[in-house]
């Protein structure tokens, strides 16, 4: 029991431990007796919280939804939001780590793409909110020395994600959201891993399997490795074509070029 | 100077004493292909802090409309202070939408860096209020511009607390220069869920400081032992009893810009604009109302 009054802090303190622990007797010797229980009052706040999580997995997963069930899907993002406190008021936020969890849940391990389809869901949902920004302009790289364009790094735009599966989700993803039997019962399992660009386009997401080459490629970039690096680990033939196919698609925001620290290494 | 911007300054739409409505996903596509006779819309803060087609539709309803922002993720009541990147989002969301009003909670939700539940409520202690001003006082100079704080509906309450909600709520506008987001439902559910007087509530509040009211539905949960427990859950038409009271709102403060709100189970828009329409002739009758009475 606590038989002073607390400080604010004190008592927000309490309420976490409340909210994500379920310890209600921390905070309900500060709670009014107003004649109803203090867990039921507590629990009025825990029940609308992790709603408003389930609804945020709800849209942020409408494919993985599908493949287990509203019932089984419920269920798994009622125990994920348990496990999972919210780390930010902006709920788009949200549900990064839920692939993971399927990945880890003895009773999804009955659908083994699972978690992957979530991972291309989490990826699409990701370019669905990313802010508008507009194409590197490749002007700029044409201005560039031969020494300053090997140690540029170039920056993605946030509309363009990259993802890897071990199961065909894109076509399973696809399937899904359009209730083509057909084209699920075609699907071969066999037929990975993919290597995967997802994009946001003014009709929606799109999703595209990339050639392992140029998925590497892009990755290494979009990692912020610098252009020469990047391409020296490309394996494959035509790594320069790869890139400039690459640019001119409109995948990166900005172009990172340390001139100084070019004109010192190159002076050395 | 983003206020000397006489382009950023034009976008920026009053907000005048009417009946708006909760602008949810599911309208925005019917209000952009039938605009509808409504005075202006509200949207939540957090849901458009994104790029891609949501905000994208409110740009476009918002070319036609007055839009007012409303948040629940600042937290202004948090002992460890408001999160700068949550109110640099805000920011942004302002900036972009430059709205007629914006407004928050009186309660807190983070905690430990966890955001543990929207609108948890606060103890009514001096300490408490320090707090809340000190943020909202924060929030207005980083957005350069004048807040509302709304009242929550509370499910329970503390036993430190000093300050009766109503004058906690008088003091926070005082001290900062704040506000009043008057949610004449909230004040019902939580008049009725602690044995308070609402109309006492409603007396209490200074009228030069509301600048808005909301109205909603709420629903009646059995708490056993022949108690119940009234839920602002926003899912039906506003009851009876809270047209009374904003009736009495109005009557006290004069005609207020009003809003419509509706969450779960969004219903179509014409159910909105219906209950905005109620709104809207009670708004008509208490401005003659309050006309003659301050002519007299």
């Amino acid at each position: 029991m606590n038989s002073h009054n607390p400080t604010l802090l004190e008592l927000q303190h309490a309420m976490q431990r409340t909210m994500l622990n379920g310890r209600d007797g921390d905070v309900e010797a500060w709670m009014v007796d107003e004649g109803m229980g203090t867990t039921m009052r507590l629990g009025i706040y825990r029940n609308t919280s992790s709603s408003v999580m389930a609804t945020a997995l709800r849209h942020a997963f409408p494919a993985v939804r599908q493949l287990v069930g509203e019932e089984f899907f419920e269920g798994a993002s009622r125990l994920f939001a348990a496990q999972t406190p919210r780390r930010s008021a902006w709920l788009d936020a949200y549900g990064s780590d839920f692939p993971a969890f399927l990945g880890r849940l003895p009773h999804a391990a009955s659908v083994p793409y699972l978690a992957d389809v979530a991972r291309l869901e989490w990826q699409v949902n990701q370019v669905l909110h990313a802010p508008a920004t507009p194409p590197l302009d490749l002007a700029r790289l044409a201005a560039l020395s031969e020494a300053q364009l090997a140690q540029a790094h170039l920056v993605p735009r946030p509309e363009v994600r990259l993802v890897r599966c071990e199961f065909p989700v894109d076509a399973i993803w696809r399937a899904v959201l359009e209730g083509d039997d057909r084209a699920m019962a075609a699907i071969d399992l066999a037929d990975a891993p993919v290597w995967l660009r997802v994009l946001r386009t003014d009709s929606g997401p799109e999703v595209v399997r990339l050639r392992e080459n140029e998925w590497r490629l892009l990755d290494a970039l979009f990692s912020g490795q610098p252009l020469h690096a990047a391409l020296a680990e490309a394996r494959g033939e035509q790594t320069h074509a790869l890139l400039a196919a690459q640019l001119a698609s409109g995948y990166f925001k900005d172009l990172d070029c340390d001139i100084t620290s070019v004109a010192q290494s190159s002076k050395g | 100077m983003k206020f000397a911007d006489t382009t950023a300054r034009d976008a920026s739409r009053p907000i005048s004493a009417r009946a708006g409505i909760g602008l949810r996903f599911r309208h925005h596509q019917p209000v952009i292909d039938t605009r509808p006779d409504v005075a202006w819309f509200e949207v939540h803060t957090e849901n458009y802090m994104g790029g891609g087609r949501v905000p994208d539709y409110l740009d476009t309803i918002r070319r036609d409309y007055p839009v007012s922002l409303h948040g629940v993720g600042l937290s202004l009541g948090s002992a460890e202070g408001l999160d700068a990147s949550h109110l640099a989002r805000v920011g942004s969301v302002v900036d972009r939408l430059e709205p007629g009003l914006v407004s928050e909670h009186l309660s807190w939700s983070i905690s430990g860096g966890n955001y543990l539940a929207d609108l948890l409520p606060l103890p009514m202690t001096e300490e408490a209020l320090s707090v809340v001003c000190r943020h909202v006082d924060q929030v207005q100079t980083y957005l350069k511009r004048r807040i509302l704080v709304e009242n929550p509906s509370t499910y329970l309450r503390f036993v430190h607390s000093t300050i009766p909600e109503w004058e906690f709520l008088a003091h926070v506008a005082q001290r900062t220069g704040c506000g009043i987001l008057c949610d004449v439902n909230n004040i019902y559910v939580s008049a009725s869920n602690h044995g308070w007087d609402a109309t006492e509530y409603l007396h209490a509040l200074p009228p030069g400081a509301i600048g808005e009211i909301h109205l909603a539905g709420h629903s009646v949960r059995d708490a056993g032992d022949g108690q119940t427990i009234r839920i602002d859950d926003h899912g039906s038409r506003v009851c009876p009893e809270v047209w009374a009271l904003y009736r009495f709102a109005l009557k006290r403060f004069g005609p207020v810009p009003t809003l419509i709100e509706w969450d779960t189970d969004v219903p179509p828009l014409d159910i909105l604009m219906d209950e905005a329409m109620t709104a809207q002739a009670i708004l008509d009758g208490a401005g003659d109302e309050f006309a003659q009475s301050h002519a007299a």
